[in-house]
């Protein structure tokens, strides 16, 4: 069932907190080489080309065919990919020391050309979702094969985790020609990563094999990973136990208790980059009325939503900054426990329509939440949709509340730019403050983190104080898998890297 | 239904006065039991706000999941500390009332295009029966979760939907029964006097349809209630809060290791409800067709 | 007879016309937004502008519509709006995973059905009979997600009898293949076999009260050579045409089973591309669904004719 709005994953994701530790996998034993790992994928995909790709779970199977030109550890902390020195320190021109003696996976070499073939193709190519990640870049020169100028139009901090994903992927160009229009669907031999494309049974299973040439000696150790796409999560539990899946990202929050309590599985889980919660339309009665949107604020209870909807995993929300970002600020709670009567005084008597889909979980905390609402003389109407009309008609802000949450991004910009600054893609609100647009500029175009972090400070206690958005909870990102997968390492951007798995 | 069922459906004998309801439902045994059995439903529905325990709606969250046979509580209750027994028998205003309007849409409209296209022929019927062809050649739950999905999940819209998909199997039945009648002496005779068309409907079209329809028309609810079912187990039917059996399978599916009865019970709760539906429709059949007596 | 079936066989295009009509009105005026569902979390105004220029969704309605009318006729069924897969190659590859299903759950639906419709009927009035019908009648009163989910449950999950989910192609593997086919098909059969076994039934019926079968009782012929060499022979005609149109329907008919089991089908792609606007596959499914069921409905209909004389189509 296509139930996977961007909300209910990050929802879901909100497993048990203080679960497992932090990044490391279980290490019991020497690795053993061999066997196929099989993982389950919240939804099907439509396309294995980065270039044009936009959903989740594309980007859960990119990681394991291509590599990116830089790469994070689990703290999320920029470390060398493909590239393997940078100085960054001219901002309009960022030079880049490539990675010798790695070839694609059809043969052909990466090399400074190939870089440039990339970029030019992620910013020209019609259908290329990527151009707005890359509208800082002017263009790349090629000094030689291992050496690469990125001339920048504008000053911009976020390019190096920008590169860490989609953008930055290399591909085999060879490939690409050689696949024509069906690429998208067969990218054979495309990538350098731990493993290779090898089929592709839409709705059924997507398959990879051991990339003999990987570039980094004695990895992989899995002959193959297997992906399965099975948009339920109880569907996907049920696959767990019956040994027909080995590893999966998300489960429903009631089942996490008895799967922490069996012996054949294990589950870990960190807190991951996003955020919950429901965003009001401030272009519109009756949020237009910034006192309106604080009182809904005050008066949702966040700690009664992570226990009875997400089973305490996860921490309670209260901006976009999460704790697993270096941009964090814990003082920024405005509103932390519900507070009835300060909502009542704030004002009150009023109602609204909130928009969510069908989803059972949705469906669940929309109600609880109604009833929260109640206790400060604020009436909630649920509205439930289709998921393409609900998606349509908060993205054409045609809504007065509407559930959505945010998967996050690795720079802290990823996860307040496009949400409030004036016009940004994500302002559904349609929230515009001068102020915060200065203060998010700045911090997009300056090298220096402490100055940075000040902008943000900033930012969020606004954007928070001012209630465009409702923040609910943090979410995590969860590993359940059963024993005999070892050696995973869980990092918060949800994403599955197989390389060093095996299997055993 | 194919054109030949139609045709041999249509070619039953004709009772001139239809036969009394009352005196079928005492003299044959089966159709009393599923007339009783439907009944008992029917009072379920009507009672529920006075015979349920609690509120279906109140929720509850520091009560949720107790098991069955707890105080207070006979069935237990569900994810949201909701009464399980209350929603159940509330289940039955929501189910039996879908049943009745996607019937109604189906036997009004299907029913009107049949009457027009028997009575009118020529190029009109063409036309119209081409339309009904089309109709019944789309995929009826594609076009049923098609249609929810244009007009926006919720009860109102899924009876429509379902109605929708009804009207084809409607306006061939009572086409038939049209064609059927129109060259005979009486009507041909009444014509010529100059009597109305309207005078023609009621008095002879209508008590001929009884007989076929009145079968049809109980299949079809139980049809109709496992179709809302469906679209409720999809997301697309009744919504949150509405006690609505379908949309609990969706929900109580995901708990099946932990608390069974919350899929379990709506489960048999439709499976109970279609089965009197189908009982009373075969059994009326069996009645009602002369080839089939002992 | 001829004319009969060329003039039907005529019909079917107007017909299928009309359906094509009615479901690209029908997804194209939905509320919702493919270029949305396509870029997800990569909406800007631009992409989802370039989108809709792509897809020429900012054409007139009519437009849109004679565009594809016109590729379908050259035999072009267009591309995925969300994969940019052929429409007619998704669909191929994913007909195999319905017909197994659909043929396996009619196979299943007939091993319950005939042996009991000809008990029930052989029995007729009995208490046998009374007991069988009614556990048909319920077998199509229960939902069928319900009898999958509960099949899942016991015999998947917690039994490990049978894997959960996964199609397996038959020719690759014809014996796991069967296992993960089986529950799938047997919440599929389950109301199938009612329908089958009360056809069956009245059909067995009808045919042993026939003069030649009494004849042969009178003659002294065994009971089982009546029953199984005569009558059930003839009986079984009509079931074959009520089969055919249970074929004609294979694709509707899986839609809430592959849901249920996530199985890859061709019913699981319908309801789907739906609920993501994708609306060239929509359309392409609809229209082979219809004319699958336009032509088993002629087939059956010319095997009816062919055999009850009762009906003529003069």
């Amino acid at each position: 069932m296509r139930r996977v709005a961007l909300g209910f994953i990050s929802l879901l994701l909100i497993a048990a907190c203080g679960g497992g530790g932090g990044g490391g996998g279980t290490n019991a034993g020497t690795p053993q080489r061999g066997g196929t790992a099989t993982v389950a994928l919240e939804s099907e995909l439509h396309t294995l080309d980065p270039m044009d790709s936009s959903l989740l779970v594309e980007r859960e199977v990119f990681y394991n065919i291509y590599d990116s030109l830089f790469t994070i550890d689990p703290s999320l902390k920029i470390k060398a990919g493909l590239v393997t020195q940078w100085d960054v320190s001219d901002p309009l021109n960022y030079k880049f020391t490539l990675r010798s003696g790695v070839k694609y996976q059809d043969g052909t070499p990466f090399n400074g050309a190939s870089v440039k073939a990339n970029i030019d193709r992620y910013k020209t190519a019609t259908t290329s979702r990527r151009k707005s990640d890359l509208a800082s870049v002017a263009s790349v020169e090629v000094t030689d094969d291992t050496h690469v100028i990125f001339h920048l139009k504008k000053p911009d901090a976020t390019l190096l985790a920008t590169l860490v994903d989609r953008a930055g992927m290399m591909l085999s160009i060879d490939a690409v020609n050689k696949g024509g229009q069906n690429f998208s669907l067969s990218p054979v031999g495309a990538g350098s990563g731990p493993f290779q494309f090898v089929e592709w049974m839409r709705n059924d299973h997507l398959t990879l094999k051991k990339n003999p040439s990987y570039w980094r000696a004695g990895f992989p150790y899995l002959d193959g990973v297997t992906y399965r796409a099975i948009p339920d999560v109880n569907a996907i539990l049920s696959a767990l136990k019956t040994g027909d899946i080995d590893i999966a990202r998300v489960i429903a929050g009631k089942d996490v208790a008895s799967v922490k309590a069996d012996s054949n599985f294990i589950y870990k889980d960190v807190p991951a980059i996003g955020f919950n919660g429901f965003e009001l339309n401030a272009g519109a009665p009756p949020f237009n009325d910034p006192a309106k949107r604080q009182a809904v604020a005050l008066a949702i209870d966040r700690y009664s939503i992570l226990k009875n909807i997400d089973f305490n995993i996860g921490v309670v929300g209260y901006g976009p900054i999460p704790p697993s970002s270096w941009a964090f600020d814990s003082t920024e709670k405005i509103y932390d426990h519900a507070d009835a009567s300060k909502a009542k005084s704030t004002a009150t008597g009023f109602t609204f329509t909130y928009k969510t889909t069908s989803d059972p979980v949705n469906q669940q905390l929309a109600q609880l939440m109604q009833s929260e609402l109640t206790a400060a003389g604020i009436t909630m109407q649920i509205q439930t949709e289709e998921f393409a009309t609900y998606q349509q008609e908060c993205a054409n802000h045609q809504f007065q509340a509407c559930g959505v949450s945010w998967s996050g991004r690795i720079d802290p910009d990823g996860n307040m730019y496009a949400w409030w600054h004036t016009g940004g893609s994500f302002n559904d609100s349609l929230y515009s403050n001068p102020q915060v647009d200065q203060w998010l500029d700045d911090a997009r175009t300056s090298a220096d983190q402490a100055k940075r972090k000040a902008d943000y400070d900033n930012a969020q206690k606004q954007i928070v104080q001012d209630a465009p958005y409702v923040f609910t909870t943090f979410g995590v990102s969860a590993q359940i898998s059963d024993t005999k997968i070892h050696n995973f390492t869980l990092y918060p951007d949800l994403m599955i890297r197989m390389a060093e798995v095996w299997k055993g | 239904m194919s054109n030949a069922t139609v045709i041999v459906a249509a070619q039953q004998p004709f009772r001139r006065t239809p036969v009394e309801l009352l005196d079928l439902v005492r003299s044959h045994r089966r159709v009393t039991v599923a007339a009783l059995l439907l009944g008992l439903l029917v009072l379920v529905a009507l009672l529920s706000p006075v015979i349920s325990p609690h509120d279906p709606l109140a929720v509850n969250p520091d009560n949720s999941y107790l098991p069955p046979l707890s105080p207070g509580h006979l069935l237990g209750t569900d994810e949201l500390g909701r009464d399980l027994l209350s929603r159940i028998l509330w289940g039955a205003r929501v189910s039996l009332p879908v049943a009745l309007v996607a019937v109604a849409v189906g036997l009004i409209g299907g029913g009107t295009i049949g009457m027009i296209s028997g009575y009118a022929g020529g190029a009109v019927d063409l036309l119209l029966m081409r339309l009904m062809d089309a109709l019944l050649a789309f995929p009826g739950l594609i076009l049923a979760i098609a249609l929810v999905a244009a007009l926006g999940p919720g009860l109102r819209n899924a009876m429509i939907a379902i109605g929708i998909v009804a009207v084809p199997l409607y306006a061939r039945l009572v086409r038939a029964v049209v064609l059927q009648l129109k060259p005979m002496e009486f009507i041909v005779a009444t014509r010529s006097i100059g009597a109305s068309p309207l005078r023609l409907v009621v008095r002879h079209l209508i008590p001929n349809l009884v007989n076929p329809i009145i079968v049809q028309v109980s299949l079809s609810a139980g049809f109709a209630i496992l179709a809302e079912a469906t679209l409720s187990f999809l997301g697309l039917g009744a919504q949150l809060p509405t006690p609505d059996w379908g949309q609990m399978i969706n929900t109580g599916a995901a708990f099946l290791t932990n608390d069974p009865w919350l899929a379990i019970v709506p489960g048999a709760a439709i499976s109970v409800t279609v089965y009197s539906f189908n009982l009373l429709g075969d059994a009326l059949r069996d009645a009602l067709d002369p080839r089939l007596r002992t | 007879m001829t004319a009969y079936i060329l003039r039907r066989l005529l019909l079917m295009v107007p017909v299928a016309f009309l359906v094509t009509v009615g479901v690209f009105m029908l997804i194209h005026l939905s509320p919702g937004d493919p270029a949305l569902v396509i870029l997800g979390e990569d909406r800007t105004p631009q992409a989802i502008a370039a989108i809709h220029q792509q897809l020429g969704l900012d054409q007139p309605l009519y437009v849109q519509y004679g565009i594809w009318l016109g590729h379908i006729v050259h035999g072009d069924w267009g591309r995925s709006i969300t994969t940019h897969e052929p429409v007619a190659a998704a669909i191929t590859e994913r007909l195999p995973a319905t017909l197994e299903l659909g043929i396996v759950a009619l196979v299943w639906s007939l091993l319950v059905a005939i042996p009991l419709g000809t008990i029930a009927a052989v029995r007729r009035g009995s208490l046998t009979d009374q007991v069988v019908t009614g556990i048909t009648v319920a077998g199509v009163s229960i939902p069928n997600f319900f009898i999958g989910i509960v099949l899942i449950f016991v015999l998947s999950v917690t039994l490990r009898l049978f894997p959960f989910g996964g199609y397996v192609p038959l020719l690759q593997n014809p014996l796991e293949s069967l296992r993960h086919v089986a529950l799938p098909a047997i919440a599929l059969g389950t109301a199938g076999a009612a329908i089958n076994m009360r056809f069956t039934r009245s059909s067995m019926i009808e045919v042993l009260n026939l003069d030649y079968i009494r004849t042969a009782w009178a003659k002294g012929a065994s009971w089982r050579r009546v029953v199984f060499v005569h009558a059930l022979k003839n009986a079984l005609i009509p079931v074959v045409t009520i089969v055919g149109i249970q074929i004609g329907g294979i694709i509707e008919g899986a839609v809430v089973t592959e849901t249920v089991f996530t199985w890859p089908g061709v019913g699981r792609l319908a309801v789907e591309s739906i609920f993501n606007r994708d609306y060239t596959v929509v359309q392409g499914i609809v229209l082979l669904a219809a004319f699958s069921y336009m032509l088993a409905n002629l087939l059956v209909d010319v095997a009816y004719a062919w055999l009850d004389p009762r009906i003529s189509y003069a």
